[in-house]
């Protein structure tokens, strides 16, 4: 990592923790707390699909850990009386465990195959999260209390939310911080040795295994960090809704978090970011046209990926180095 | 130009000229968080729209007198998409206007997701959800917006069992969160009445499109009464074809509004006796200032929604609470405390029925409206009244 | 036994008319249409509106609705899936326009039809009954009878025209198909134009049994990509296939599991998952399509 993108990293923390805040202090729209939140957990789980676009897989199934990574949260926190923050971690590893046994036979299947069979898995989560006893139905889990405070010998390291005179900004500054770390461990993965070898997957799966990758091993590890983050942006979320549904994470979530990763350009790390953001804020950005929100934000979508068809990133004004990927990635294929 | 047309415009630049000549009307903004686009627009549509119709007519009539000044009704509204996270960012959307009175969520989840938004924003709320919990102590907030399943259900069942003889009962719901909800306390209502229950394991996903092996099985344990669990009026039409049309010929019921023109294309004459919940507007009941809505309303949207005679209430309620107690402008507590007493004519109804808040014997505390239970009878492509039973 | 061997099939005519025009689509182009769904209930809703609010006879409101949809598929696929396909570094990224695609017609399905339920009254009266064995009104035998008819026209269509061999050439192998003089841009505007007419088609049919809203849309396209997974992405004999199967195995699976209620979907999806795992390109798909 050079002086600049090291600068740049700098720069964007400080914004989204500091400059974010300010500004809605100073323009009284507190309402934008949550969307930025939700922006945040949003493309956390996105992260993950954008992952398994790294090794040549579309991912519609995000959903599914998602939803599941809410309901291990819920329970552990409703039944067991578990402290929240113990049982996020836990989320995530019980989706990439998950998601190990779902990948095994599922990884085998290539494109639209895997995608498809991706998108029934949601459908599949859902079903199974209001037949199973332990998700308590159809019913949902409700009225979860909000996170507790953590102290590690006798320092607060983060404070009870309820004593909070503004849960919404702790909410804002717990995801966004959640947020930058999923993106530096993707960043930090993309650019390792791991990275590259799931760069080799996306292009040619056969010549990688004949110089000797083991590409099922490969493939059951991305997607098993992919899944990690849709558990912990599933968990995070109920946090703040305190409640959860079979329905709170469904195939329309699936999609979406797909589109993000087109929309925001497949080639980038920061793109699923760049999508979530522009793809949920701007129908919130929408909410004045009345009746005609949808048709104008389906317009807009349409009209984007006419102009880019390759994500808003490929306007190339971001990062000269993001474009040398770029271009080394196209004589590969 | 006509001479309607004529009236009208002559009225509308009388109305302008009135506004125009006298101290502008302060602005009162009333909130919608619901479904508007999608699998269940309809929904929140019927529901926007009522409020939409009522809100503009009291502003062409001069505005809503509350203490000493009168307001202009503006509804705000959002649509969350049916999604709970969407849901929440609504709510949130309605503090930052400064808003204390928001009608909706339409389902189960959306209603659980905002309350704590609602709660820690001073917002109250009258979803179309019907869990318990909602509206019971320690919730203080939310106002169940219409007679849940579990009131309703019970009288149908109670009705039938006396008057048809019903003695064999069977549930069938869609496998989603209310839907299944609202099948389980059906259960639990029909064998506390002691009827036997035949079948309540059927379920359908909401996108089928044909009914008939969905309903074949629990046509076999020949029931005397089937009942449509939380259907959505998309499927209600195409569950009663199929029953039929398999030889059904027993009765059936749900306890959610239906609309006869959508029964009427979907099943024709196979859905005449088809008994289902709505407000008051069979014409016995109606009153005049129902029948005007209803005008208003077509004449606006196009077509009229029966699902709005029971959704025109919340904010009916909402503006003669305000109107009994100015001081809930300000303070949702101010409101909270009109709700245990409060009490006015029904406009919509004939006769001397009130406005007053119930639901003593379902949550502890006075968190729903009271809107008349009127069970109706779907006949040759209008709804006949069958009873009509209170709610406590 | 014979009802639910009846309803199975009935419901998989309809299911394999839908496929039809989807897997037509991906083999053409590669573009897993989201928008099909919608296409449908498009083509729903113009039958309605010919029908009920103008009073015209049922078929013209079928022609109609393949006429309109015809249209929209041609102006799609030239205006939208073309320059995108060209332009975009990986052809995945037409799912993000399908997707966009899917959520416009969403939006003026509900301007232009509204939010309710929509039904044309029943096209004929009257329930065939053998012997308790079988019922069967008779309007779905008839819909079944004519899904299954334009099923085999379609297929006669493909075989042995000349716009059926030349889009056969192209779903087999586009490189080669351009390399033999097949207008690539010409057939490709016509097949997508074909499968977003039978998409318009079966709107129009199913109008009169089922009916139609604008939140069919979504779960119809879920459906028919579940079906062409079954049969094979891309090929039509799968597609019809994986109709048909599926159709069977609501049937049967609805009986079969009544009694275990709310699980009954939750086997027929976690076993279309195992299927697919065991047997990756669907029936008779080609492998990795």
């Amino acid at each position: 990592m050079n002086i600049r993108s090291l600068l740049a990293v700098i720069v964007f923390i400080i914004v989204v923790l500091v400059a974010v805040p300010v500004l809605i202090a100073k323009s009284g729209r507190w309402d934008f707390y949550y969307t930025l939140t939700s922006v945040a957990l949003l493309s956390i789980a996105s992260a993950g699909v954008w992952f398994t676009f790294y090794i040549g897989r579309i991912n519609i199934g995000q959903g599914a850990y998602a939803l599941a990574g809410g309901y291990v949260s819920a329970v552990l926190v409703m039944k067991a009386d578990m402290n929240f923050w113990l049982t996020l971690p836990l989320a995530g590893i019980f989706c990439a465990v998950l998601s190990v046994f779902i990948g095994m036979p599922i990884l085998r299947l290539r494109g639209v195959y895997f995608a498809m069979v991706t998108l029934i898995l949601t459908e599949v989560m859902r079903l199974a999260a209001l037949a199973l006893p332990v998700t308590n139905g159809a019913k949902g889990i409700t009225s979860i209390p909000l996170p507790g405070a953590v102290s590690i010998g006798g320092v607060t390291l983060l404070p009870d939310f309820n004593t909070l005179e503004n849960p919404k900004l702790a909410f804002y500054l717990v995801s966004a911080t959640l947020m930058i770390i999923c993106y530096g461990v993707l960043w930090r993965i993309v650019n390792s040795r791991l990275g590259h070898l799931c760069r080799s997957l996306q292009q040619n799966e056969e010549l990688a295994a004949s110089i000797g990758v083991n590409i099922s091993w490969l493939r059951v590890l991305a997607y098993s960090i992919s899944s990690f983050f849709g558990g912990i942006a599933g968990a995070m979320f109920i946090a703040v809704s305190q409640s959860i549904y079979p329905s709170s994470f469904q195939v329309a979530d699936s999609v979406n978090f797909m589109l993000n990763c087109f929309l925001g350009g497949l080639g980038y790390v920061f793109g699923p970011m760049l999508g979530t953001l522009v793809l949920y804020f701007g129908w919130d950005l929408l909410f004045s046209t009345g009746k005609y929100q949808l048709l104008i934000y389906s317009s807009m979508i349409i009209l984007l990926i006419l102009l880019l068809p390759n994500g808003i990133l490929s306007l190339g004004l971001f990062n000269r180095k993001i474009k040398a990927d770029k271009h080394r990635d196209q004589e590969g294929q | 130009m006509s001479r309607r047309s004529f009236i009208t415009a002559a009225a509308v630049a009388a109305c302008c000229f009135s506004t125009g000549s006298f101290a502008a009307n302060d602005t009162l903004k009333i909130g919608f968080v619901g479904v508007t686009s999608g699998p269940a627009a309809a929904w929140g549509i019927s529901n926007q729209r009522s409020m939409e119709t009522r809100a503009e007519w009291i502003n062409e009539t001069g505005g809503y007198s509350i203490g000493d000044k009168t307001y202009d009704i503006e509804i705000v509204a959002f649509d969350d998409q049916k999604d709970p996270k969407r849901a929440i960012a609504g709510m949130e959307k309605m503090a930052q206007e400064g808003i204390h009175y928001v009608v909706g969520p339409n389902v189960d989840d959306g209603a659980a997701a905002v309350r704590p938004v609602a709660e820690k924003n001073g917002i109250m709320y009258f979803p179309y959800a019907f869990p318990k919990e909602l509206y019971s102590a320690p919730a203080s907030n939310a106002v169940l917006g219409m007679v849940a399943n579990y009131q309703s259900g019970p009288a149908i069942y109670k009705h039938l069992m006396e008057n048809e003889g019903v003695k064999k009962i069977a549930f069938v719901a869609s496998n989603e969160s209310d839907p299944l909800s609202q099948r389980d306390s059906g259960v639990e209502a029909a064998k506390a009445l002691g009827l036997e229950v035949v079948s309540d394991s059927v379920t359908y996903q909401v996108d089928t499109t044909d009914f008939t092996p969905v309903i074949l099985p629990v046509l076999k344990k020949q029931p005397d009464l089937l009942v449509l669990s939380g259907v959505s009026p998309a499927n209600a039409p195409q569950l009663i074809r199929s029953a039929r049309e398999l030889g059904y010929t027993g009765l059936m019921s749900t306890e959610t509004a239906q609309d006869a023109i959508v029964l009427q294309e979907g099943a024709g004459d196979l859905a005449n006796g088809f008994i289902s919940v709505g407000g008051a507007s069979t014409p016995e009941l109606a009153s005049d200032m129902m029948r005007e809505f209803v005008d208003r309303y077509t004449k606006m949207f196009g077509e009229y929604n029966d699902e709005s005679n029971t959704k025109v209430y919340a904010l009916e309620y909402i503006l003669e609470t305000l109107k009994a107690n100015p001081d809930g402008l300000e303070s949702v507590e101010a409101f909270q405390a009109t709700m245990d007493s409060f009490e006015a004519p029904n406009p919509y109804m004939v006769g001397d029925e009130k406005l007053r808040y119930v639901g003593m014997s379902s949550f502890g505390q006075k968190r729903q409206v009271a809107v008349p239970l009127v069970v109706n009878v779907f006949q040759d492509g209008v709804f006949e009244t069958m009873f009509v039973a209170e709610v406590d | 036994m014979e009802q639910i061997l009846a309803n199975g099939l009935y419901l998989g005519a309809q299911y394999a008319l839908i496929a039809l025009g989807l897997t037509l689509i991906f083999s053409l182009m590669n573009v897993l249409n989201f928008a099909h769904g919608q296409m449908y209930v498009f083509g729903g809703f113009v039958t309605y509106t010919v029908v009920v609010q103008f009073g015209l006879p049922f078929i013209v409101g079928l022609i109609a609705s393949a006429v309109t949809l015809a249209i929209i598929g041609a102006l799609i696929e030239q205006y939208l899936f073309r320059p995108v396909i060209r332009k975009s570094q990986r052809e995945e990224s037409t799912m993000l326009l399908a997707a966009g695609i899917a959520f416009f017609l969403d939006a003026v399905i509900l301007l232009l039809f509204g939010e309710k339920q929509r039904g044309v009254p029943k096209i004929v009266d009257g329930v065939f009954n053998w012997d308790f064995r079988i019922i069967m009104p008779y309007d779905r035998i008839l819909i079944c009878g004519l899904a299954i008819a334009l099923i085999a026209s379609f297929i006669l269509f493909m075989q042995y025209s000349k716009a059926g061999r030349a889009m056969r050439a192209l779903a087999q192998d586009r490189v080669a198909a351009q390399l033999m003089g097949v207008d690539v841009n010409r057939y490709s505007m016509l097949g997508f134009a074909l499968g977003a007419m039978l998409a318009g088609v079966v709107g129009g049919l199913l109008v009169t049994i089922t009916g139609i809203n604008l939140g069919m849309g979504g779960p119809t396209s879920i459906k028919a990509f579940l079906m062409i997974m079954i049969g094979g992405a891309g090929v039509i004999s799968g597609a019809i296939a994986g109709g048909f199967i599926l159709g069977m195995m609501e049937s049967v699976g609805l009986t079969a599991l009544s009694a275990y209620g709310d699980i009954t979907y939750l086997v027929i999806f976690a076993s279309l998952m195992v299927f697919l795992a065991i047997r990756p390109q669907g029936l008779m798909g080609k492998p990795w399509g």
